[in-house]
């Protein structure tokens, strides 16, 4: 039984990544919180499942319309950020606050409150493998989630834009300075954010159910990733992903699905706790 | 002879002001007999008052420069502890409704020592994680808080008697509408008074330079925590009288990102820094997306805020009771916030 947890945690935990890259591109190039994050992935995951459910889509290609929805939601998003005056941070908060409360009553509008699921049939059988059990949804999940981190890790790491992004995480004026459009730069890093939640949001809409407020579970769990793992680390948000997947599916099977929501807020105040600087602290110091 | 013109123009803004607060005072004070005692519009105007106090009470942390994004965990311990005591206890609301408000005062504590050395960005990102801690307790101690079914029937405040009148608070919408009126009061009178005091200089200050703060000998910690702990005892106070107004309590609700959302947008766009800011939006804002924007959309009425908090922050960030009064004589005289 606790392979199989192991399993689920590190399935969950991948996902889990999946969904904080986006949110901790977009805070190490612009130093935005977007707080709107989780209600992006649901919305995505909505625009999949009405695809999927209503015009009888099959599944794989509603993805390139969830990238699309969140695209345009995200560089709106930029827009709106890029108007903010200082402090940017905490400015940033309150505006993406004012936007997951449009996009909650928005999606609340359009696709009422009941609770949805992309149910897919073929996803619900599985492998017995010994000693654990691997259902198709959690394989998916994880060769899904695995692959789009190792393309971002990639792209990071061997590309010209990559080098160029990871330049003004590191360093905004230097990387200015070098010749690197940064302004260029953060509109980059919400159209890459975009593309993983619209990645992200169908596989979500498959595991969880979708409800309008269901998104701020899932931005709890990008901040936290995002300050555990600091800026630029890669390797660090596929820790904290796994991290907080393990301890999210400990959490279940000790005490109960319900306390499972309260798992990252528990962690999230633990790492602020221990690190009341935040994560640019070090630099400014 | 210019520097007069501004004066006087400046003392005419003033009374203007004073006469449209005065005239908007009256109309709260005659409002059941001026709207025919409609219950629908009554109970719009004591949940907007309702509001307005929760908005006060977030301000006087807001105050300090901090942003909570978590109140509705003071709400939430307010109105489950004033709850039980009296449903299950059977003590008197009057009596419950403080020990709700003191619970939310442990609670703040506890935020005050997880949360207080973070600043900005930080505290507000470890208030919005922190609801969750009292709400998914809530919703799993099935066994004191009857879990996510909520608590139903819960003993209303006893009607009020002075002679041959006689005033039903929880039962009729006009009770409980000048209920909650005379506590608004009361707790712009307490504002007004922490403002006006040294907890509210110091808390200028520290919102303006904390380091300069700090310098001059403030004990900004000392000041931040005492700011949080009032500021959680009202939400508190409020919890307890909501759950004793509608009688029921519900994790999802009282813990809801509308009691945490809806009295911090208000009092941003009212205007952080001032006193009746944050009581003024909620007593505008909150009648027009009832009567207006509820009819229109249903479902989903409430985008108004979302738009209203963007609007604020990127237009107006002094709020517009802020901008009215900035650079007005009054705050230079008394040093006050104002």
């Amino acid at each position: 039984m606790w392979t199989t947890v192991l399993v689920s945690g590190i399935t969950l935990g991948s996902f889990y990544t999946l969904i904080a890259m986006g949110f901790a591109l977009i805070f190490g190039v612009t130093h935005t919180f977007n707080l709107a994050h989780g209600e992006l992935l649901v919305l995505a995951g909505y625009v999949a499942y009405w695809l999927w459910k209503t015009l009888g889509l099959s599944f794989v290609y509603t993805f390139p319309a969830a990238i699309l929805a969140a695209l345009f939601v995200c560089l709106a998003l930029q827009r709106l950020f890029s108007m903010l005056s200082e402090p940017l941070e905490l400015n940033s908060i309150v505006v993406s606050f004012g936007v997951a409360i449009l996009l909650q009553n928005g999606m609340l509008f359009f696709f009422s409150g009941d609770y949805r699921l992309i149910r897919i049939p073929a996803l619900s059988q599985g492998l017995h493998l010994q000693p654990f059990y691997l259902s198709y949804a959690q394989l998916t999940l994880l060769v899904l989630s695995l692959l789009v981190i190792a393309i971002l890790y990639l792209l990071m790491r061997h590309t010209y834009l990559g080098k160029a992004l990871r330049a003004t995480i590191q360093d905004r004026e230097a990387a200015a300075l070098a010749g690197i459009n940064v302004g260029a730069m953060g509109i980059l890093a919400f159209a890459i954010g975009a593309v993983l939640i619209g990645l992200a949001g169908p596989l979500y809409g498959c595991i969880h159910y979708l409800y309008p407020t269901a998104g701020l579970q899932a931005t709890l769990l990008a901040i936290t990733i995002t300050i555990f793992a600091g800026i630029g680390r890669i390797q660090g948000l596929i820790l904290g992903g796994w991290i907080l997947g393990l301890a999210e599916s400990f959490a279940v099977v000790l005490l109960g699905a319900s306390w499972r929501e309260m798992v990252s807020a528990v962690m999230l105040l633990l790492l602020l706790a221990i690190n009341p600087q935040g994560i640019l602290g070090k630099e400014e110091r | 002879m210019r520097k007069e013109a501004v004066i006087s123009k400046g003392l005419r803004h003033v009374h203007l002001v004073q006469a449209a607060l005065l005239l908007g005072f009256f109309l709260l004070l005659l409002l059941p007999v001026l709207t025919g005692y409609s219950d629908y519009i009554l109970q719009v105007f004591t949940h907007a008052l309702l509001l307005a106090t929760l908005a006060l009470a977030w301000n006087i942390l807001g105050a300090s420069g901090a942003i909570s994004l978590g109140h509705a965990a003071f709400f939430g311990v307010g109105a489950y502890g004033s709850a039980l005591l009296s449903h299950d206890l059977g003590f008197s609301p009057w009596f419950t409704i403080p020990l709700g408000g003191f619970l939310a005062t442990t609670v703040a504590l506890i935020v005050g020592f997880l949360c207080l050395r973070l600043r900005g960005a930080y505290f507000a990102l470890a208030t919005l994680a922190f609801v969750e801690i009292p709400k998914v307790i809530t919703d799993n101690w099935d066994g004191l808080t009857r879990g996510s079914l909520g608590l139903v029937g819960l003993p209303g405040l006893p009607t009020l008697r002075l002679g041959s009148y006689s005033l039903d608070i929880s039962g009729s919408p006009v009770g409980s509408y000048y209920f909650v009126l005379c506590y608004a009061l009361v707790l712009v009178s307490v504002v007004t008074l922490i403002f006006r005091s040294n907890l509210g200089l110091a808390l200028q200050a520290i919102r303006e330079e904390e380091i300069a703060a700090q310098a001059v000998g403030i004990q900004v910690q000392r000041y931040r925590i005492l700011s949080l702990l009032v500021s959680g005892f009202f939400t508190g106070i409020g919890g307890a009288l909501y759950a004793h107004l509608i009688r029921y309590v519900e994790p999802g609700l009282v813990y809801g990102l509308h009691f945490s959302a809806v009295p911090m947008i208000f009092a941003i766009c009212g205007g952080r820094f001032t006193i009746l800011g944050p009581a003024l939006a909620a007593l505008i804002l909150y009648p027009l997306d009832q009567f207006i924007f509820h009819p229109l959309a249903p479902a989903g009425h409430e985008f108004l805020y979302g738009a209203i908090i963007i609007l604020t922050i990127l237009f107006m960030p002094a709020g517009f009771w802020g901008h009215l009064r900035k650079g007005q004589l009054v705050s230079i005289k008394t040093g006050s916030i104002e």
